[in-house]
Order: structure tokens, then sequence, then C-alpha cells
């Protein structure tokens, strides 16, 4: 007797009612995870189709878990099983689980007061310790973002409600702020008139709000220059490569030497070095 | 045919919009004096390119391939259809604010009449049943800016400028459309502006005999507290006849606006 055969005369032994049965809870399982399914599509490509991704997310999420328990609560009652002695049970396990799970309870509550506070969102750009990276996806547990070199992390929501993370694309517009040194004697007016230039010719750099030019501080090796400029959020890489080049271009064009530390040893009786 | 004269020599002013044919092979150039555009038809693919120019007026030509530019930043169109092609100028794709080139005040009470030329941009379609858009390309390179506070404020294009009281000082171009500007201060303050954010999105191009226009515009300052009133004036400007409708707006906007300024009120006009 082969396997095909084995199977067909367990079925056969199977009295018409367990049959029905197994049936309905075949049936319950795959119609109810299919609606389960379709809803969650619907919602989120037609009911919220112009919310954000985030929202859109979040309801997927609530669908879903929401008509898994359902579709269960439906298949444990056609087998027969007493929810409400279930449910008791469930609590008594409830008790013993929550114990032995608290970081997780931790995170779920983290990941509550995340979603409520909105810090951030997905797709957002954000800096979490030495991790800088997209957003994609918030859930109940940890948030998952994309670094820019392609690396996958996960971040547990406990970390990040009790961390300081910066959202870097919350606003629309940002200031990079560039710091450099100018070797003393140069003629710091010539330096903030050059570097006002350098900005007004960049077509990433803003006109308003209007470039900073600041002479921060005397240092060992020159004056140290703060140069802030303003520019759209995604025109970031943009605007740090142009600036970069046109500044050393510029200095090197204009005869302005950069600042850098130098040490003059003079040795008694002799020359100095 | 317009195509006609651009085979007998160069075209000029204005007539640099009319409609062309580009036979396969062949190059046309457009230039005005801050950029220039080649285009050219091989095969099904329109090619185009756009190149900073320091030429003196407004022309467009054909002009021998061997005299095409070799540069890598050349931009392929596909494009099954052989039809001629029109180019329209079309105003900017943002807001544009306008920074006088000397503060203004105007005194309550006071209506002035101001003349603002916008720098257009070259959008090439094709001139078959669907008028498909090949490209577009802005003439002027404006700088970017922004304008209103950094978190509610809006991306717009900056262009230092003159505000004009009058036609004389203007010259005409191909590549600059005049917004006929008429500014009322209702108000019991004095109106300085500094700088002055038009949505030329919401703005369509009329073509004269000389220049380009845009829609007339009438703001109405109430003070530094309500809302100021701006009305698009549908019809084409009167102060050039024979003008006709070159480019609809990107963006058509009611009559009457006032929902725009609100959050704009230290700048005094959000047009």
């Amino acid at each position: 007797m082969n396997i095909f055969q084995q199977i067909a005369a367990w079925f056969h032994s199977l009295s018409p009612q367990v049959l029905t049965k197994g049936l309905v809870v075949v049936l319950t399982i795959v119609l109810g995870l299919f609606f389960v399914r379709l809803l969650a599509v619907l919602t989120q490509r037609y009911i919220m189709k112009k919310s954000t991704p985030q929202r859109q997310m979040i309801a997927r999420k609530a669908i879903s878990y929401t008509g898994f328990i359902l579709v269960l609560m439906a298949v444990l009652g056609e087998l027969g099983v007493k929810l409400t002695a279930l449910l008791g049970a469930a609590g008594i396990v409830g008790i013993a689980v929550g114990f032995a799970s608290q970081t997780s309870v931790s995170n779920i509550i983290s990941g509550l007061f995340l979603i409520s506070e909105k810090p951030f969102a997905v797709g957002d750009v954000i800096r979490i310790g030495g991790t800088t990276g997209i957003i994609q996806s918030i859930d109940l547990l940890s948030i998952k973002i994309r670094t820019f070199d392609n690396l996958f992390v996960r971040i547990p929501n406990e970390k990040i409600l009790s961390s300081e993370v910066t959202n870097i694309t919350r606003f629309p517009i940002r200031r990079m702020d560039i710091t450099l040194q100018v070797a003393h004697g140069q003629d710091l007016e010539r330096v903030h008139a050059l570097l006002a230039e350098i900005a007004r010719d960049n077509p990433w750099s803003l006109d308003e709000p209007e470039p900073v030019v600041v002479f921060t501080e005397f240092k060992e090796g020159g004056v140290e220059v703060l140069f802030g400029l303003w520019f759209a959020k995604t025109d970031f890489l943009n605007l740090k490569n142009s600036i970069m080049k046109s500044i050393t271009s510029r200095f090197q064009a204009e005869g302005i030497r950069f600042g850098s530390a130098r040490r003059i040893l003079t040795i008694e009786g002799g020359e100095e070095a | 045919m317009p195509s006609d004269k651009l085979k007998r020599g160069a075209r000029t002013g204005v007539a640099v919009w009319d409609e062309v044919e580009i036979p396969q092979r062949r190059c046309a150039l457009w230039r005005f004096s801050p950029r220039s555009i080649w285009v050219e038809r091989v095969a099904n693919e329109w090619h185009a390119l756009a190149l900073p120019d320091g030429g003196g007026r407004d022309e467009a030509a054909f002009v021998d391939r061997t005299q095409k530019p070799e540069s890598s930043q050349w931009r392929h169109y596909l494009h099954t259809v052989n039809a001629p092609v029109r180019p329209t100028p079309v105003l900017p794709d943002r807001p544009v604010v306008v920074r006088p080139d000397r503060a203004l005040t105007l005194l309550p009470g006071e209506t002035a009449q101001f003349f603002v030329e916008i720098p257009v941009w070259f959008r090439l379609s094709c001139a078959d049943d669907r008028r498909t858009r090949i490209f577009e390309e802005p003439i002027c390179m404006l700088s970017q800016t922004w304008f209103g506070d950094p978190i509610t404020g809006e991306l717009c294009y900056g262009l230092a400028t003159r505000l004009h009281q009058g036609l004389d000082s203007i010259e005409p171009s191909a590549h600059l459309a005049v917004c006929p500007l008429a500014i009322t201060n209702d108000s019991e303050t004095d109106l300085a502006f500094e700088k002055i954010c038009m949505h030329v999105e919401n703005l369509s191009v009329f073509r004269g005999p000389r220049r380009l226009w845009t829609n007339r515009l009438n703001v109405v300052f109430k003070g530094p507290e309500q809302a100021t009133q701006i009305e698009i004036v549908r019809e084409a400007p009167e102060f050039e006849q024979g003008l006709a409708l070159a480019a609809a707006a990107r963006q058509p906007s009611a009559g009457w606006n006032i929902r725009r300024t609100f959050g704009m009120l230290r700048s005094f006009a959000d047009i």
C-alpha cells in the first residue's frame, strides 16, 4: 500500500462529521486569511491612498493582526475549544510570559509611544548614535533602517526612546556648516567676500536664508571660519561636493592660503628651522 | 509656413517661438542671450542640448550638423511621430521671489503699476494631435531661494530685477515675459517690499508682436495683519495689441486668491 492509498484509507476511516468540521476549518483559515490580506491591501491602496507611508503601514498591520486573531478565534470555536476557559488560562500564562519577556513588552510600549509621538516617519533620514539611515519601517518592537551604504539595521524601540535621535529630513531646508582655517595674515575682508561669492555662484545654495560667514576663533594654525550655507534637503550631496571644490579652487586662484599648524624650532646659536 | 522662414534665414525676436519643421538629420538652434538650445532629429529620436550662451540677440536658425557641439549632456527622446515641433515659452515651475534692485515703499492709499520681467523656460512640443511635450529647459538659470519661515515656507527661484514703472525702459526680449503688476496699498501703514513672491505657475504666457506677456496681476494690500488680495486677470493684458495665448498656466488659479497670502504676511506680499 503506497502513501496515497494510506491517506485515502485514513480519510475513509473518518466519520462524516469530522470530515465536515475539518473542511469548515480549512475553509475558514483560507478564506479568512485571504479576506484579511485583501482588506489590508485595499485599505492601503485605495482608502489610505493619500496618507503617509507610515500611516498606511500602521493601518495594514492593525488590520492584519486583528484579522489573524479573529480567524484564530473562529477556528478554535469551530474545533470546540471554549474561549472563556482559554482566555482564563491565557491570563495565567500571560503573567508568566510577561515576567519572562519584560524587554519585549518594554519595546512594545516604547513602540506605541513612538507611533503616537511621531518624532519621525517612514522615509525620513535619522541619525541615532553612530548610525544614519532611511527609515524602512516602524514596528511594535523595533524600527528598521537602511544605511547609505545599504546595510539593514534594526534598532529596538526601547533604545530609541532613551537615546537622542536626530531627524535630518524633518524640515524642508537645512544649513550645511563648513569649518575652515585661513592662514594668519590673510585679508579677512577678501576671504569674507570670496566666500559670499562662492555661495552666490553655487546653484544648490539658497540665497535666502543668507549664507553665514563667521570668523570664530584665532587658532594656532590660522583664523577659523564658519561658512554656513542653506540648501533644500535633497541637495546635500550636490552642495557638499561642489562647494568643497569651489572653495579649494577659488582660494588657490585668489592666493588665499589655508591655515595649518606650524612649529618653529629655534636652535640656540643657530638658524630657525 | 514659419518653417519656410527658418529655411530662408534666422528668425529673431518673438518669431523664435514659431512652429518649425526639423527634417531628418537637421540641427536647429535657438539662441537666447543666457543659453542656447540645440535640437536635432535623428530617426525616431529627438536629441537636445542646452548650453550657456553669451550671444547678444534672441534668434532661431538651422545650423550645419558639423557645428553641433560635442557634449555628454545631449539628451535623447524617443518619439515616433514625424510632425513639426512647436517651441513654447512657459513660466518657471516654482514661484519666483523678485528682489527689486532698490527698496520701494508704497505710501498708504497709493496705487502703483509695475512691470516685472520674468525669464521663461523653453518647452518643445510636437505639433501633432496630442501636443506631446518633448522637453523643457530653463533659458536663464535662476538661483534657488526660500520664501517664508524655515519650516512652512516654500522653495522658490530668486530673481534680482528692476521693477519697471513704464514700458519704455523694457527692451523687447523673446526670453523675458513682462508681468504687469498693480499694487494698491489699502492700509494705514507704509508698504515696504524688499521681495515679492510671485506664483508664476498660476500665470499664462501671451505672445505679442514685440514681447511676451503674462496675465495682469492686481494686488491689494490691506495691512500687515490681514490677508493680501490678489486678482489674476484672465484676459490678455492691454499694454500691447494683438496678443495671443502662447502657453496656459501650469496650475490655473481662481480669479481672486487670498489664501496664499496667509503665511506670508511678514514678507508683505505673496503673489
